[in-house]
């Protein structure tokens, strides 16, 4: 079969083929747009329809004749969500976890990183399964008695219950970072060690540095993880005031959809999604990356 | 010969050890209580009947197993704990769906050598970093019953929801096809990285030999990608095992879309069933035992199963 296939390439004449090439490339590529196209059009179909909603009507959301764009661009949705939600609390208390988890536990994190890539610990590797055991509990076996110990301690209702875990450090932050850490030169240290720096000097003033864009690229993944959590959030937060973004707009949601009230449903995912989607679009360079390393190594 | 001499740590080494230790101490600890702790009692509670609006706890009266035999067993129970594990099963179907369009949409930005390839990867990934909860609610009003864009523009009357008929047997569907078109991107990015493993000499070799590039892609890319297929394959079941906001926010918590996560939830933390914690704890347990083994897998098998270098 090879054989002959080879021999028939080799007897058509060079300009023959070379133009047959060139006709199944064309081919190929208008395929791959068209594809690609319409791929991407009904994924970023949602996020134009949760926008052009926003600014319709309530009647309008409802109708049964589709209409793409709205009428007349309204934004009585945004007022009437602004008047009846407490959507900056929402940002605020969402934002309060963000700086202080990602903060204490990014240090937290790199911290670790370090001693386990650099530094000589005693049965290192025993440590290291034993952190990443975590890993595989899912967080349902957990949450029951982490709700009954919060309550106990009368956390629930408050930030407190979301905020602490994030005190000790995301394990799949530290992962990442101790691979990337082992391709630095241990001469650096080597040389600092001679000069008697501590540890905890090699850590802030050498490989602090080094390390700054890999632990950038993880934060951003943390915030855009942090501002997107549903789950233990809307365990824990009852009142509107308390809680955070996601499930204020669940709230959003349950409190409007009864009443057929699209566009404030809409509004309200609108502002909840679109800071990360700008995050997401001026850093994409980030992702992409360092998803292609997390993602091959893991 | 060789000696085996048993050094002594010097104090320098002594002094390091322990700095490194103290280094990773937090996250030691935060395992300890977070996890290891926690686990434990979920543990003890499923061998136990807890009240909690009491707070009393009492030991079960019919065996050990109690709980875990109400989840099979029961007729108030079993009915919602069996569909939740069927329903969670269903819902896996996207993935391996979601990864063949990912596959796809890769090789086509491969094989087309598309101008602006940067472009789709980046509109392609963006439903993996939205919110799930804003991603379920719009396709929860696409998919509305009545005046949903799905059903108006297609000329159908399917009660993807179930709203008025008060069932929902197409709501497990919906959430398929949902997920299945939002899950692409990141398939798509994971396997364009796999891609780039792949020794850009196997294809100049396969070249001299005039293989055609669709050729190429199933002989050549498509074995050495195998370990991104086994990855995805993977880590889509663990966090399909694990979702939620399906069924709390898409399905606003229809038990035809129920996820087991979902079942736990309502009994041991929402929910007023009597004996609602401890079961919840026992179907945690099973959850979590699930999840480990496919984990163990994982880890023992990957090298056997798949191409690697």
């Amino acid at each position: 079969m090879e054989n002959n296939e080879m021999i028939a390439l080799n007897v058509t004449p060079k300009s023959k083929q070379v133009d047959r090439e060139k006709a199944i490339r064309t081919v190929i590529r208008v395929i791959t747009y068209v594809m690609l196209t319409i791929g991407a059009i009904i994924l970023v179909f949602p996020y134009l329809w949760m926008v052009l909603t926003s600014f319709k009507t309530q009647p309008e959301s409802i109708s049964l004749t589709l209409k793409l764009f709205p009428e007349k661009f309204v934004t009585a949705a945004y007022s009437e969500l602004w008047a009846k939600v407490p959507f900056l609390s929402g940002v605020k208390n969402t934002l309060i976890i963000e700086f202080s988890v990602i903060i204490v536990g990014t240090f937290v994190s790199t911290m670790a990183a370090f001693s386990f890539a650099k530094l000589k610990l005693r049965h290192k590797n025993f440590w290291l399964l034993f952190l990443m055991s975590g890993m595989m509990v899912p967080y349902a076996a957990l949450m029951l008695p982490q709700y009954r110990a919060f309550q106990a301690l009368n956390m629930t209702n408050t930030l407190w219950p979301l905020i602490l875990p994030g005190f000790f450090g995301n394990i799949s932050m530290m992962f990442f970072l101790i691979q990337y850490m082992k391709g630095i030169s241990n001469s650096f240290f080597e040389a600092a060690k001679i000069d008697g720096a501590s540890e905890m000097k090699q850590f802030l003033v050498i490989m602090l540095p080094l390390v700054k864009t890999a632990i950038a690229a993880q934060v951003i993944f943390w915030f855009i993880g942090i501002w997107n959590d549903f789950f233990a959030p809307e365990i824990y937060l009852d009142d509107k005031e308390k809680m955070t973004l996601q499930p204020l707009l669940q709230r959003i949601n349950t409190d409007n959809s009864g009443g057929g009230n699209y566009p404030v449903i809409m509004a309200g995912a609108v502002l909840a999604s679109i800071p990360m989607m700008v995050i997401y679009i001026t850093c994409q360079k980030f992702f992409i990356e360092s998803l292609a390393i997390s993602g091959v190594k893991g | 010969m060789q000696f085996t001499v048993k050094q002594k740590r010097s104090p320098l080494e002594k002094r390091e050890n322990i700095i490194a230790f103290l280094f990773i101490l937090l996250p030691i600890i935060g395992f300890c209580v977070f996890t290891i702790g926690s686990m434990a009692f979920t543990f003890v509670f499923s061998f136990t009947s807890f009240n909690k609006l009491t707070g009393e706890i009492t030991p079960l009266k019919n065996g050990l197993f109690e709980n875990y035999k109400t989840l099979f067993t029961s007729v108030s129970h079993s009915k919602f704990f069996i569909g939740s594990i069927k329903n969670t099963v269903i819902l896996l179907l996207s993935i391996p769906l979601s990864m063949m369009m990912g596959l796809i949409t890769a090789g086509l930005l491969k094989l087309g050598e598309v101008k602006g390839a940067k472009i789709f990867q980046i509109l392609y990934y963006v439903p993996t970093v939205s919110s799930a909860v804003a991603l379920n609610i719009v396709w929860r009003y696409i998919f509305n019953d009545e005046f949903g864009i799905i059903n108006t523009v297609l000329g159908l009357d399917i009660h993807w929801l179930g709203g008025g008929t008060g069932n929902g047997k197409y709501l497990r569907s919906a959430i398929i096809i949902k997920n299945s078109i939002n899950g692409i991107g990141s398939a798509m990015i994971m396997y364009l990285a796999g891609m780039l493993n792949v020794p850009k000499d196997y294809y100049e070799a396969a070249d001299i030999d005039g293989a055609s590039k669709f050729r190429q892609f199933f002989s050549i890319t498509l074995p050495l990608i195998t370990p991104m297929t086994f990855y995805l394959l993977i880590t889509g079941l663990i966090g399909g095992l694990q979702s939620y906001a399906d069924s709390q926010v898409f399905a606003a918590g229809n038990s035809n879309a129920q996820t087991i996560v979902h079942f736990i939830w309502s009994r041991g933390i929402g929910g007023s069933a009597k004996n609602g914690y401890g079961l919840a704890a026992s179907a945690s347990i099973l959850l979590a035992t699930a999840i480990m083994i496919i984990t163990v897998i994982q880890f023992k098998f990957s090298d056997k199963w798949v191409y690697e270098e």
